[in-house]
This record gives C-alpha cells, structure tokens and sequence, in this order.
C-alpha cells in the first residue's frame, strides 16, 4: 500500500469543538482570563520601564550638574611681537567667539541638538590675594555665549575698558604689571571692602604683583543664569574652592579688558574654554548610546596640549553620565525581567494546572469519542484549535489593554504564557484520549509492574535532573556575569539572549525548591502515616493516607511552592528596595537634616549650632567642616576626596543615634598620633587608593602642609565614595583650625529647627531626599512592578490552589465516598478531606516563603539593588514578616474554606452517583 | 433457600431525571433474599443491576417501596443511621477495586476494623485470618500497586468482611478481571458464601458466577425475571 494515501490532514469535527466550548466555557474563560491578566502585566511592564527610562536619564543628568557639561578647550594663539615684546591682541573677544563656533561645529548634528547654546570661558590664572591674614585668592574671568555675557547692572563705577586706547601695542616681557580693569560683584566688593578705582592687591604663583583694578561694581540681572555657573566667584566669595580654609573671589572682564588681561599674566595662563550644558528635556534612551560614543570620539581626538597646539581639546563626563544612566536603567530592566520571568513561570504552572482540571472533566468524553473511532490527530486538532483561539483572543485583549494603558506594548513576554495555554491543553487532552484506548489493567507480573514504576520514576527524576542543571547553571552564569549588559552601549532596552540564563535564575530556583519539597513531601507524609496507624483515631489514619497518597502530585505543588516563593521573594525585593531608599536618604543627609552653610555666614556655625540644640525635638547636633574635592596628597598622587573634619566623639553619638552604621574606628583619631606630628585619619576610597597606613599630605595657603595617616576605615558621609575624616581638635593642634560649614541635626524636631535659621545656607532634609528618592522614574517603576507581581502570584497561587483543589475533588470524594461504604460518617469524611487538602498547602504556607527568602539572599546581590538605592554597598534582603505571614495566611484561609465549601457543593450528590461517576 | 430473608425489597421504583428526560431505572422491584446466599443480579448495561444494588445499601434512597436489612428499613435511616449500617451489616466490594494505595494489604483489611474501634490485638487477629482465607497471607505487607488486579480485588473482598457483615453486595467484582483471575475471584466468594454464611448479592455478565449463585435474579428494563441458579432461561414470576 502507499503510505502517502494513509496520511492524511486531521479533520476538526467543528460541532464537538462548539459543543465542548460550551460544556467547558467556565474553565475556558478561567484559562483566558489568567493569560489575558498576564498578557496585560508582560506587556505593560517593559513598556512603562522604557518611558521611565528617558525621565530616567533626564533625571541622572540634571542631578549631575555642571560634570555633565561639555567642556572644550584650545590655546590662545601666541602673542610675540616684531621688536621682541609681547603684542595687545585687541580682538581677543572674537577670537573666542570664532573658539566658540568652532567648537559647535565639532559637536556633530546630534550632541548639538542635546546641548543648550554654548558658554565661553575665559580664565586667567588663580592669585593670591596679599591683603589681609586669611587665605584669600583671585581670578578674573571673561563669559561669552551667542548673544553675549550675562546681563549685568553696574550699580556703582562702570563696565571694564580698555587699559589703552591705541590700536597696536607691543609690551616689552620685563616691562611693568600691565593694567587690567575688572568688575566686581556686590557681594565680593563688600568682602573683599573695595570700590571702583581701587586696585585689587594680588600676586602671582612666582610673588608678581598685578595691576588689577576695579572700574565698577555690578549686580546681576539673573543670578541663575547658568552663565553664572561656570563662575561661581563671580557671584560671591566662593570658600574652599584652592584649598582648606581659603575663600576665592572673581573679576568680570569685558570685551574691551581681554586684551588687557591677557597681557597682565603670562602668555600661556589665559585659559579659554567653551562650555556645552546639556538640555536634559532633550535627551531619550535612544539617543544615550549615540551621544556617549561621539562624547568619547570627541575626547578621544583631542589634540596635544603642547602649548603651540590651538587644536580643540574635549573634557566631559557627560558620557559617564549617560552611561550611568544606561546602567542603571539596564539593571531596572533586568530586575523587572527576573520578576516577570518568576510571573510567567507561575502563570505556566497555573496554565497546565488548567489545562489537567479541563482534561480530566473531559476524560469521559474524550474516552468515549476515542472509543467510538476518532482518530488521535483529529481529535488532538479539535483540542488545538479550541485552545489556540482562546490563548490568541485572550493575549490579544491583554495586550490591548497594555497598550491603552502603557506608552508602548512589548508582546515578547507574552508569548510563553500563549503557547502554553494554546499547547497544554490540547497535550493533555490527547494523551488522555489515547490512554481511553490502552489496556488499564494492572499487570499481574510483578516484574513488568516493577519495571512501570521503574520507567515513571526514570522520566521523572530526568526532568527534575534537567531543571536543577538548568537553574545551576543559571545561579552561577547569575553571580559570574551579572545582569547588567557586558557593554553598556549594546543594552538596547529589550532581553538579550544572553541574558535569559542568569535572568531565569529565580524561578528556576524556584522550580527547584518546589521539586526538593516536592521530594521530601512524601516522605513527611508516609511518616505521619506510620505514626497514625499506630494511634487508635481511625481518622487519624485515614487523613494521613489521604495526604500521603496525593503528596506526590506534581504539579499543584509546584504551583503552591513557586508562586509563594516568588511572591514572597516580589515582597522582599520590594521591602529591600524601599528599606534601601531610605538608607540611601539617611547615607545621603547623613542625619535627619543637614544645614550647608554659605562662606559669609561660616563664622555663625557654632552659634547657630548651639540655638539648634536648644529647640524643642531636636537630638543630636554635631558641626563639621565639610570640603568637597579637598587637594590631598599621597607620595605620588593628588586626591580629591571629600575631607570632613568634626568633633569625632559628637560624630559618633550621631551615628548611634541613626540607622547609619556605626564607626568604632572613629575613636583612633582622638589617640595619639601614629607618627610625630602626623594627625590621625580615617580613610574611605572606592578604588582601594586609600587604606590604612597610607601617609597623606593636607597643602595649606603660605604654610607647610600637614602631614596625615591613615589610621582606619571612614565611614560613608553624604554617600561619598572617597572620604578623609579628621579630627577636629587634633587638625587645630596641627594648626589648621576647622571653619564649620556643615550642621547635622537628629530628631523629630530637626526639621522645624533648621528651616528658619535666618543664615544662608542650605537645608537638606532627610525626609525630602527620601520623597524624592522614591519619586525617581526607575526605582519607583521597579517598586511597583514588585508589589504588583507580589499581589498577581499570590493570586496565581490561590488559584491554583482552587484548581488543584477542584481537579482532584472527583477523585478525593471517589475515595472518601468508598471510605463512607466502610462506615465513615459524612462529618469524619470532611475531616478526611482536611487531611489531604492540608499539608500540601501547610507545607507551602511554611515553606514558600522561607524558599522566597533564600532565593533572595541567592539573588539579590546579583541584583545591583544600590544602583536604584543609593546606597553604599549592596544592600542585605530585609524579610517583611508580616508580609510573609500574610500570604502563608491567605493560603492557610483558602484552604480552610475549600472542605467545607466542596462539601457543601456535594452535599446533594448521592453517594451512588460519585460512586458511578467514578466508574 | 433456607431460613428468615436477610433482605426484603418490595415494590421499589427509581427515577433519574436528566434534563427533560425521566428514566426508570426501576420498576416496583420486590423479592427476598434469604440469609447465608448467594444471589446473582444479571442484566444488560443500563437494565438497573447497579441501582438496585445502591438502593440496597443504603446508597441512594428509592421514590417508593422499602428495603429491609435484617429487620431493619434501610430506606428510613439518617445518615448516621446508614453509615452505622454499612459499618455493622453491609458492606460493598466495587468494580475498581477501591483500595487505598499508601496503606498495604493488610491495613487496607483492618480499615473497616479501625472505623469500628475494635481493639489491636483483636483487629490483627482478624485481618490475619481473613488474609489467609483470600489466600494472600504472604503479601500482607504489599502495596495496592504491588498487587496483580485479581490481588486486589481479593483484598477488596476481605475489607469488605472485615467488620463481619451480614450482607455484601458485590458491584461486577471481575468486571476488571481476566477470565481466569474473575474466576478465581468468584470461586472466593462463593467460598465465604459457605465458611462465613454471609449472604452476597453480586451484580456480574459472568456465565460462570451465575453458575455459582443459589439464585439468579435477571433485570431487564427496571423490572425483575427470576430464575434459579443453572437454569438461566427459565422465567420465574416477580416476586413483587
């Protein structure tokens, strides 16, 4: 016979695929609804992390500031004369606007249109100021952007002129200090106590004095220009900014001074520098990996900086801060894959949970159309089509809400949950059918018996085999590699395949946890057995066979356990994060509130700190001189570390009073030093540059520096990576008082009490950070992303404790009806029934969420939490226990009503009906 | 026949209505059955064999007419009443066997024993000797699923005698059976018919187990032909 003419298509009987669709439209429906819940979660998630992601990186680069700038600088051309002097260049200023136009062009069509209009700079060098005993430093400054310098108003003297009215001026190199003309701020004239026609008394690096004048004292237009920016100085007395202690003021140049300025220093020490601040509203996700590279192609063709090379020189951190920005939008995404992957692995489960309790309401018909002739494939298509037109329907409305909900809608996550509700069904179907056609008698062999058992524990231990290479293989590629993309500049938002392994990690260790309780179950059970049959309670017994014969169902279990460990770990995720963001916020203000206080105003710290102690609500108050970027000196390196000097044994009250970590090694700085003279310090740095025993140098203004050693660990203070803590009586007895500028302030009063404290200065409060922390387009997106794939897999879980309930409902009131024809009473029976609904779902209640929690101390380092906390270190898995207990009491009340709900449901049914229905 | 009947039927009808559709499964149904038999029921699929046999025992509550167990109205009885019935007087030995599978043989036996609280001592005693009577003394210790099907049934059997019943009602006992293990099953209970004195009702197709009863009673359609055992196709009147 020819083979080909036997094959044939399967042929759907289309009025049995109705007819079943109407018989069975409950668990259809039921089985649409969880895909299409799913459908909408899967892929809305993505969606909405990706729109995050753009507020994301607008986000990083506002908060970066002025390091996100793009700075470009190139030498002034040289200025030698014929007769050997040095030649006025009277159009310095278009000279710097052509640097400035150069340099737009250089930006490319994309960094342009994310950059706001350029900022010339001109600077010249810092000098000291001779007048007075302070440190006290000067530099003069010229801005220009395209329509100009900052707006100013002179309010005494006038704008800066020339020194000379000739066009062409050659100044011998030896000659005398050339004048320049500066304008000074209010702020800085009254300082600095000078007025227009005074000269500004500075020197040079080599003890040259200047001829620096003052032709008017100006008040700015809008102080929060961001021209202004670039030089602070200008504005007021900046403090700290050369070095501990010092105060730095700033001269505004005109067009007309330039020239001028250049001459007064030394030919190479003009410095001009055109600067590109970015326009955030105009930055996406997709524009960050395009304008990192030209960021990184700009600064990778900067010429040599010979002092003959005019070429452009780049400077930002722009690309650093985008590609920070990338991270940590990849490690939200890769957070948000591993709990949507945890989701669609629980909705599997639930599925083929469906798909069983649909198969076995339809064993009879199946059985009985098999045995009537249909055919295995015609009745496996019926299956298939039915299933596929209510996976496909379902996910498509799912996705529709998705997308009417969300900016964007990712179907990829979709797709398992689809194939299974469109595969399960049908499989188990089948094979259900197919078994209605086999010999069921049990063989009277006791070899071929043995060899059946043999078989099904061979293909069993298999898959479990299979699963637990698969989720090693998971945790290890998980905690090697991580989760964030290899080059940050590749991740393009969406799952790569590299990434499935380590992102399946937990529910694969989820998977595993349910087949290792799924193993042990058993065992439990047969164990409590063996202890009822020897008590004289026949319910005892009877309850405890129940629950050993059904303790080795597969799939309800795993159902139970992954969902409830998942969810129990979405909580604890969830809970870490939110515990991490307000660490992070008490890392960051480094107590309740924290007073920043401005130079002119540094004198009145202690005063001020003393009236804070004194209102109500307020704790600890502890003063400290805090110097951001503070010069300090290794044998061969500059460091630039945040320098805190404070009263060490106030500082340590502080940390005990907050959930900051404390610092025993604080109590080293107050013992005597570890070398003569050396003041003990503790040291903190992220690349290791800094550690115990190191020997640092602190420069002073016109002094010998002060010799430091590292004699332990800093603390983390303000969040900083780099950190010198010093005491403040020792510095002082070193000869370097500390001028406060920073106040600390514990306690529920601490807010009222820093926020009317009539100084300048400002005021961070914790509880501000927080809000904001929280508010952040990422963190707040994974959060809810927690806390909603926590409510979605508790769900998943009771429903499939429903399901697994209502599956094995015909079979379990089979057996307690055979149970009754023995003598049992229906009250026993509901017992009996108890018995075997009960542990599994005790077990779980008990071990799910201790799985969840091992399989968050397993993951969550991996994880990157501290890229969306803030925190210093990775944080530690916080257990929310009466979160924990809440879901093992919803399993615990779920089940306690399923006895006497099904009994009530059966009560009616005669005992001779389950009886017959059972065949 | 010899002495009281241990069971009276008399006129009992039942009616299953499925959607618009009444069927009578059956039809005044009367006769005795006396103490220490062996009664088989026959009849084709659907004539009412297995309704009769629930009806009997308490399972299913006919429309009308009475049952009597050993005196005892079994259509009167609450369901405390019923399960201290089937606990004390009838017991039931099913198609499938119905064993429970983590128990072994023996605990299988003693479960009825255990319901009734009998005592250890007299409970081993008992499954025992009832292992031994079903000759699978030697596989107390094993698992349903260590046992062949006619294994099982046999068990099934000694369960059902375990608490000493007076009546036990057998649902198609070798309906799962090969030939050969049915008729050894068959062979049992007719065996306990005679050492126990337990009177059997059996609903079976089986030839050979209508062979075996002392009386045949032929349902066709919800009525009842009686005839005696080794004369299957003489007619004899309802009883009712």
């Amino acid at each position: 016979m020819n083979k080909r003419l036997t094959l044939r298509w399967p042929a759907p009987h289309w009025p049995s695929i109705r007819g079943r669709g109407r018989t069975d439209a409950g668990p259809l429906l039921l089985t649409a609804a969880v895909i299409a819940a799913v459908a909408l979660l899967a892929g809305a998630a993505p969606a909405l992390l990706r729109a995050a992601a753009d507020t994301a990186v607008q986000d990083t680069v506002r908060r970066a500031g002025n390091d996100s700038n793009v700075l470009v600088h190139a030498n002034f051309e040289r200025d030698d004369g014929p007769t050997g002097g040095r030649v006025r260049m009277p159009s310095l200023a278009e000279a710097v606007d052509n640097f400035r136009a150069r340099a737009t062009d250089a930006l490319g069509p994309d960094l342009d249109a994310a950059l706001l209009p350029p900022v010339a700079a001109v600077n010249g060098p810092i000098l000291g100021i001779t007048d007075g005993s302070e440190p006290r430093t000067f530099q003069f400054t010229y801005l220009a952007g395209d329509l100009g310098g900052p707006d100013v108003t002179w309010i005494a003297g006038s704008a800066p002129g020339p020194a000379v009215s000739d066009e062409y001026v050659e100044m011998p190199y030896d000659g005398p200090p050339w004048p320049v003309q500066v304008g000074l701020s209010e702020a800085d004239a009254a300082a600095l106590d000078l007025g227009p026609g005074d000269r500004i008394p500075v020197r040079d690096g080599q003890g040259r004095d200047k001829d620096v004048r003052i032709s008017g004292i100006y008040r700015p237009a809008d102080s929060a220009d961001p021209a202004w920016r670039l030089a602070p100085a200008l504005l007021r007395p900046v403090p700290g900014a050369d070095g501990v202690g010092t105060t730095r003021f700033a001269g505004l140049l005109s067009r007309e001074s330039l020239p001028d300025a250049r001459l007064a220093i030394d030919e190479d020490q003009l410095r001009r520098t055109v600067h590109f601040a970015p326009a955030p509203d105009a930055l996406t996700w997709d524009a960050t990996a395009a304008l990192a590279r030209q960021v990184v192609k700009l600064k990778a063709t900067s010429g040599s900086s010979s002092d003959r090379d005019r070429s452009l020189k780049w400077q930002s951190q722009l690309d650093t801060a985008l590609r920070d920005a990338r991270v940590r939008n990849s490690a939200a995404s890769a957070q948000a894959a591993v709990l949507l992957a945890g989701v669609l692995t629980a909705t599997v489960l639930v599925l083929l949970l469906a798909a069983d309790l649909l198969v076995r309401r339809r064993t009879p018909v199946l059985s009985a159309a098999r045995q009537r002739g249909a055919a295995l494939p015609d009745l496996g298509a019926e299956l298939v089509v039915e299933s596929t037109v209510v996976a496909l329907s379902a996910a498509a409305v799912g996705l529709a809400l998705a997308r009417a909900a969300a900016p964007g809608v990712s179907w990829t996550w979709a797709v398992p949950v689809v194939l299974a509700g469109a595969v399960a069904g049908p499989v188990f179907g089948t094979l259900a059918a197919a078994r209605a056609s086999r010999d069921r008698r049990q063989p009277a062999n006791p070899a071929a018996r043995r060899w059946i058992r043999a078989t099904g524990q061979l293909r069993r231990a298999a898959v479990e085999a299979a699963v637990l290479i698969a989720a090693v293989a998971a945790f290890v590629t998980l905690h090697q590699r991580g989760l964030l993309p290899v080059a940050p500049d590749g991740d393009t938002g969406e799952l790569n395949g590299d990434l499935i392994l380590p992102v399946s990690a937990l529910a694969l260790g989820a998977l595993v946890g349910a087949l290792v309780v799924l193993r042990l179950l058993p065992l439990g059970a047969r164990f409590a057995l063996r202890q009822a049959l020897r008590s004289r309670r026949p319910l005892a017994v009877f309850g405890a066979a129940q629950a050993a014969t059904t303790a080795g169902r597969a799939l309800p279990l795993l159902v139970l356990i992954s969902t409830t460990a998942l969810a129990s770990f979405a909580l604890i995720l969830g809970t870490t994060v939110t515990r991490g963001l307000t660490d992070g916020a008490w890392s960051t203000v480094g107590a309740d509130a924290r007073l920043d206080v401005g130079a002119d105003a540094e004198a009145a710290t202690p005063a001020l700190a003393e009236r804070i102690a004194g209102a109500p609500g307020v704790g600890q108050v502890v003063v400290a001189q805090v110097t951001d970027s503070a010069r300090v000196f290794t044998e061969s390196t500059l460091l630039t570390p945040r320098l805190v000097v404070v009263d060490t044994a106030a500082f340590q009250r502080l940390l005990a009073t907050t959930p900051l970590p404390d610092a025993p090694a604080l109590a080293r700085l107050t013992a005597p030093g570890p070398g003569r003279g050396d003041v003990p310090a503790l040291v903190r740095s992220s690349d290791g540059s800094l550690r115990t025993g190191t020997r640092l140098q602190l420069p002073r203004e016109g002094a010998p520096a002060i010799r430091l050693t590292a004699v332990g660990a800093a603390p983390s203070v303000g969040g900083a990576d780099d950190v010198v803590i010093v005491d403040a009586t020792a510095l002082a007895d070193a000869g370097l008082p500390a001028v406060p500028n920073t106040v600390w302030v514990t306690g529920p009063g601490a807010a009222r009490a820093v926020s009317n404290t009539g100084v300048a200065a400002d005021v961070v409060l914790r509880a501000d950070v927080l809000r904001e922390q929280r508010a952040a387009p990422l963190t707040a997106g994974l959060v809810r992303l927690a806390w909603t794939a926590a409510a979605v897999l508790l769900a998943l879980g009771l429903l499939g404790l429903m399901l697994a309930a209502a599956a094995s409902a015909s079979q379990r009131w089979q057996t307690l009806t055979r149970l009754r024809t023995l003598g049992l009473r229906p009250r026993d029976a509901r017992w009996v029934a108890a018995g075997e609904l009960l542990p599994p779902v005790v077990v779980t209640a008990v071990c799910g969420p201790l799985l969840g929690a091992l399989l968050a101390r397993l993951t969550l380092g991996p994880l990157d939490l501290l890229l969306l906390t803030g925190q210093a270190d990775d944080p530690a898995a916080v257990l929310p226990w009466w979160l924990l207990g809440l879901v093992s009491l919803a399993l615990l009340a779920a089940a306690a009503t399923v006895v006497p709900v099904e009994s009530a449901l059966r009560r009616r049914d005669r005992l001779s009906e389950v009886l017959r229905a059972g065949g | 026949m010899s002495g009281e009947p241990l069971l009276r039927v008399r006129g009992v009808h039942r009616r299953f209505r499925t959607g618009p559709t009444v069927v009578h499964a059956l039809r005044g149904v009367s006769f005795d059955v006396a103490a220490g038999s062996m009664v088989a029921l026959v009849g084709r699929s659907g004539s009412g064999k297995t309704t009769l046999l629930n009806v009997i025992g308490g399972l299913d509550r006919p429309d009308a007419g009475t049952v009597h167990v050993d005196g005892t109205d079994v259509t009167t009885l609450d369901e405390d009443g019923l399960s201290r019935l089937r606990r004390e007087k009838v017991s039931y030995v099913f198609q499938s066997f119905g064993l429970i599978p983590v128990l072994s043989a023996a605990e299988n036996v003693a479960a009825p024993l255990r319901m009734a609280r009998v005592a250890p001592t007299e409970r081993e005693r008992r499954v025992a000797l009832l292992l031994e009577l079903i000759g699978l003394a030697d596989h107390a210790q094993q698992r349903p699923a260590e046992l062949s099907g006619g294994q099982q049934q046999r068990v099934a059997i000694a369960r059902a005698l375990a608490a000493s019943p007076q009546l036990l009602l057998a649902d198609e006992p070798t309906g799962q059976l090969d030939a050969e293990t049915g008729l050894s099953v068959m062979a049992l209970l007719r065996g306990i018919v005679e050492s126990e004195g337990v009177t059997v009702v059996v609903s079976t197709h089986d030839a050979v187990m209508m062979a075996l009863a002392d009386r045949v009673i032929r349902i066709h359609d919800g009525h009842l032909d009686e005839q005696a055992a080794g004369q299957p196709d003489t007619p004899t009147p309802d009883a009712g």
